[in-house]
């Protein structure tokens, strides 16, 4: 079975000679629609995360808002919408405002380039994952700028030993990345998910795909600054790190980015190395691809997705944190050279065609 | 005093003095390291899944959940019989203390929670309490005035919702009557429920108990009336039945 | 031997000793008096080059009651309770050692049953103590889910406590002549339910943290407080004795019953944050050990041996007492002029000396390594600045 990637942006394109206003209005909704999913599914991870975590540690969590608490994240925002929005004096106030403004477009943009589904995708570009790598990098900026011009020690502690860690853990997550680019022979998201119709690239690339998904999960989890690797915000070092003096609605777009990212990571990691929206097949066996083709694929994404999220809520709730001069010994002198290694040897499968299902 | 029905599982070693990883975060590389560390490295990250393994095992039994959803679960907490709450005063059954107004619990007192008042009888030349006043924003709990009462006039109870939004309401003023009023122990007619209902209760019965009886001696006396009506309303069919021959009886006839 | 004092501001606008051969700037930070990490209002001025800590002075005073001079004003009985509010973790002990002073001093009979209760009551609350520090330790290493398991199972001994004492923090238990009240009826039951219950879940905080590799690559190695620096600084309790100290005055001058049961004191070799974390630990299990062996066999007989309205009188003269609380050596110096009230009252706690290791351990290490360092002494605010 074979799928039929049609992205909203080419929709538009196909409106747009016949009846430009109708395609300006597909824009637009798209835009409100990014929007609006990145604001419920911002909250439906606040609550999910606040119910697991509690569950992990035998408590139940949120349970008064809504039936076991189910409006807790609505009530929250709320909160937080209603809070004295607070620039300190001594702040650099337009750097102030800007950071979370910065931190939020950096994974808006990385929202449109997800395929969720063959026909849930806003754009697919054909350098779909340089341009992820290249604009989830945009988020450190935000963070940086954030704990800078709030002119506290405490913030800029934060902010540094963000951009420190984010900007090494690119590194090493980028080299995971290229193993799969290697394998499936395109840059493009909808292309690498097309190529795992034979099977997950977690599997088919002889340990190399494994190898891969878990130097991108560590990094990726560096990157987005969870636990073990919190220590832009770490709690009890630096109170609450970079966003220290954020109150209110800014305090939210931090939070609400910082949530998303985790969204966008499980993303990226279940298009890459979990075949994306494709369903589990196994090579040629038309029976099971067929089994498996009955699920919807973007059941499948959603599904791998999830479990992408939970495992992430998994570390964080069990693991304290790293201390800084080991997260950087870990990148610099374990992932790095791991990575580098596991490169070679995919790109001499790739050459070798010593691969599952190889073409 | 030993309970045998609990088994006692053996104590657990203690932790490894030093569970070797072989230094892979801290201290050299692990394969440039001579020692043979790249087993610790495993073994170190073994012990990261041992660690999920314990939290995920929680996640999957929710009856392990300790949280206790308060407001609602009232009815069922109990607090123990000597938790330090709110101090109060023993009531006899008749509603009498046996306060003599010594002074020695005011005395011991350590931070001047306990105030009392009162005067001379000059007729029998004993002391009578007016009010015994004890401030539950200064009191620290501690107990001494219970134990040093040689009386046994005073108990701390386990009525811990005591916050209210006005600091001077923390001032209470102890040996005022705690029972049911008079009107409400009239309507009790059972001189031993009467009795009952003027001892100190439980913290959690409240009215609740006084009101329980009340409604049960009227469902009572409403039983008995329906009783009473059955039985006229027998009486009269069957006296309607020897006056008046059944209609059916006619009709066969 | 001359002593150098220096101010708080003398040091900040000395000169700075930045060693890098880059450009940079020594810069200090205050962490606290409002800080998740310092449990509580304790400041610590930092002295910063970049994330290397090369200076730390703590700044107290910020919940000072004077809990010594309230005690002048009050009879013995009343100082008792007043000690709960030092080391609120060690209450017992806190109440014990101040009973001790005085009934040594006013020579006050106890017997078996009364010693016995003291003793079991305070090695729970060592339990109950240690149990929460391993939950905060976990959190202030970053990971959350300890300090609920801790604080759950620190819960069954407080509902123990509430039973037979009817409070679970400020006990005001353990009383000169005797202890409030006689055990619950149903004490000896739910300990031995709850030892029954602690142990797998010591084999549990193993697994997640003890066993754990982040932990042992932050905790190895980092803090070394040598035994001779710790006996010169005054630490007492897992501080002293991770250093390889083995000094436990429930060993070295028995107290209570401990001179009638079997137990070790677990001792240290490097004394580093590691060594802390695993003396405690291992006290812990020592601390079953004395309560099994006691539990069964509570003697007979009465539990408060004096009026307790009674006036206690003390002999004129200087007195001292000690003990072993959860943090170290709680020492009671009581100087009395023969009056109902102490004329002075002096308290050595053991956290107040216990602190001060934190300049010695904290030079050079991280930021990071400063939160394990603070979490591993084990600190409680309230019994610094008393």
């Amino acid at each position: 079975m074979s799928w039929q990637v049609k992205t909203i942006a080419q929709r538009t394109g196909d409106l747009l000679p016949g009846s430009p206003w109708t395609a300006a209005l597909y824009v637009l909704l798209t835009i409100l629609a990014v929007t609006a999913f990145v604001t419920v599914a911002g909250l439906v991870l606040i609550y999910a995360e606040r119910k697991i975590a509690a569950h992990f540690q035998c408590r139940v969590g949120p349970m008064r808002v809504g039936w076991h608490g189910v409006l807790q994240s609505i009530a929250d925002a709320i909160k937080l919408l209603m809070k004295e929005d607070i620039v300190p004096r001594d702040a650099d106030a337009l750097l102030h405002i800007l950071a979370p403004v910065l931190s939020f477009a950096g994974m808006l943009l990385v929202m449109i380039a997800l395929p969720m589904s063959p026909s849930l995708q806003v754009a697919d570009m054909n350098i779909g994952v340089l341009y992820v790598t290249a604009v989830s990098g945009l988020g450190v900026l935000g963070i940086l700028l954030g704990g800078w011009s709030s002119n506290n020690k405490w913030s800029l502690l934060g902010a540094m030993r963000a951009g420190a860690q984010i900007i090494s853990y690119e590194v090493s997550a980028t080299l995971a990345l290229l193993v799969v680019v290697l394998f499936a022979g395109t840059l493009q998201l909808s292309g690498i998910v097309q190529s795992q119709d034979t099977g997950w690239w977690i599997w088919r690339a002889h340990g190399c795909g494994l190898v891969a998904f878990a130097i991108f999960m560590i990094a990726g989890t560096a990157e987005i600054n969870r636990t073990p690797f919190d220590l832009a915000e770490g709690e009890s070092e630096l109170t609450a790190g970079f966003h220290t003096e954020y109150s209110g609605l800014r305090f939210s777009f931090f939070f609400l980015s910082e949530f998303l990212n985790m969204f966008v990571l499980a993303a990226m990691a279940s298009t890459l190395f979990l075949g994306g929206w494709m369903p589990l097949h196994i090579g040629h066996f038309a029976a099971l691809n067929g089994v498996m083709d009955l699920l919807p694929p973007g059941l499948w994404f959603a599904l791998k997705t999830t479990a992408i999220i939970f495992l992430i809520m998994w570390f964080r709730w069990t693991f304290p944190r790293l201390r800084v001069d080991q997260l950087m010994r870990l990148e610099w002198k374990i992932l790095l050279p791991i990575g580098f290694v596991n490169l070679f040897v995919s790109a001499a499968c790739v050459v070798t065609g010593f691969y599952f299902f190889a073409r | 005093m030993s309970d045998e029905s609990i088994a006692v599982p053996e104590l657990s070693p203690p932790p490894e003095k030093h569970v070797g990883t072989g230094g892979a975060l801290a201290g050299p590389v692990p394969w440039i390291d001579k020692s043979g560390a790249v087993g610790g490295v495993f073994k170190g990250i073994r012990s990261l899944f041992t660690g999920m393994k314990i939290t995920v095992g929680y996640l999957m039994r929710p009856s392990t959940v300790v949280t206790q959803q308060y407001p609602e679960n009232r009815e069922t907490l109990k607090l123990p019989d000597r938790f330090r709450a709110q101090l109060a005063f023993n009531h006899d059954a008749n509603g009498y203390h046996k306060c003599t107004m010594c002074r020695i619990c005011e005395e011991a007192c350590p931070n001047v929670s306990i105030i009392i008042t009162g005067r001379e009888k000059p007729a029998v030349s004993k002391k009578e309490l007016d009010s015994f006043v004890w401030r539950l924003d200064s009191c620290t709990f501690c107990n001494t005035c219970v134990i040093v009462c040689p009386f046994g006039v005073l108990r701390f109870d386990g009525t811990f919702e005591s916050s209210v939004y006005d600091r001077r309401l923390l001032a209470y003023t102890l040996n005022e009557y705690a029972g049911p009023v008079a009107s409400v122990l009239e309507k009790i007619e059972d001189p031993d429920a009467r009795k009952a209902a003027m001892e100190p209760r439980d913290p959690y019965g409240g009215h609740a108990v006084i009101e329980a009886l009340i409604v049960k001696q009227k469902a009572k006396k409403v039983a008995e009336k329906a009783a009473r009506e059955a039985a006229r309303v027998a009486r009269v069919a069957a006296k309607l039945a020897a006056a008046v021959p059944p209609p059916e009886a006619e009709n066969a006839g | 031997m001359s002593v150098h004092v220096s101010t708080l501001q003398a040091r900040i606008s000395g000169e700075s000793t930045a060693s890098s051969p880059l450009s940079t700037e020594e810069y200090f930070v205050n962490m606290g008096p409002q800080h998740p990490s310092t449990h509580g209002v304790l400041r610590l001025v930092l002295r910063l080059d970049g994330e290397t800590v090369r200076e730390v002075v703590p700044v107290l005073g910020y919940i000072h009651r004077g809990i010594e001079k309230m005690g002048e004003h009050g009879n013995y009985r009343q100082f008792v309770h007043l000690v709960d509010r030092m080391d609120y973790l060690s209450a017992l002990a806190n109440n014990w050692a101040v009973t001790m002073v005085v009934e040594k001093a006013a020579k006050m009979e106890t017997n078996e049953r009364i010693e016995a209760i003291r003793t079991l009551v305070c090695e729970l609350q060592r339990i109950q103590s240690h149990l929460l520090w391993w939950g905060v330790f976990g959190m202030d290493l970053g990971g959350f889910t300890p300090f609920f398991y801790g604080l759950r199972d620190r819960e069954q001994i407080c509902d123990i406590f509430e039973k037979t004492i009817g409070a679970r923090l400020t006990m005001n238990y353990i009383q000169p002549g005797g202890v409030m009240f006689d055990i619950h009826p149903e004490f000896v039951k739910d300990v031995k339910a709850f030892l029954s219950y602690l142990k797998p879940k010591l084999v549990e905080y193993d697994a997640l943290l003890t066993e754990n590799v982040i932990i042992q690559e932050r905790l190895r190695g980092i803090g070394r407080l040598s035994a001779a620096r710790a006996i010169a600084l005054g630490a007492t309790g897992p501080v002293l004795r991770a250093s390889g100290v083995a000094h436990d005055l429930r060993k070295s001058e028995p107290y209570g019953l401990y001179a009638q049961v079997d137990f070790d004191v677990p001792v240290g070799t490097d004394g580093d944050c590691w060594d802390r974390y695993w003396v405690r630990m291992e006290e812990i299990r020592q601390s079953i050990r004395i309560i099994e062996q006691l539990i069964d066999n509570i003697p007979e007989g009465k539990t408060f041996l004096v009026k307790p309205a009674a006036k206690i009188k003390v002999p004129a003269g200087i007195h001292y007492s000690h003990l072993e609380t959860a943090r170290g050596v709680l020492g009671v110096l009581l100087v009395s002029n023969g009056k109902e009230s102490p004329y002075r009252i002096h308290c050595r706690t053991p956290n107040f000396n216990n602190l001060w290791c934190i300049g010695e351990m904290a030079t050079g290490g991280r930021i990071g390594d400063l939160v394990a360092m603070l979490s591993s002494i084990d600190i409680v605010v309230p019994d610094i600045d008393r």
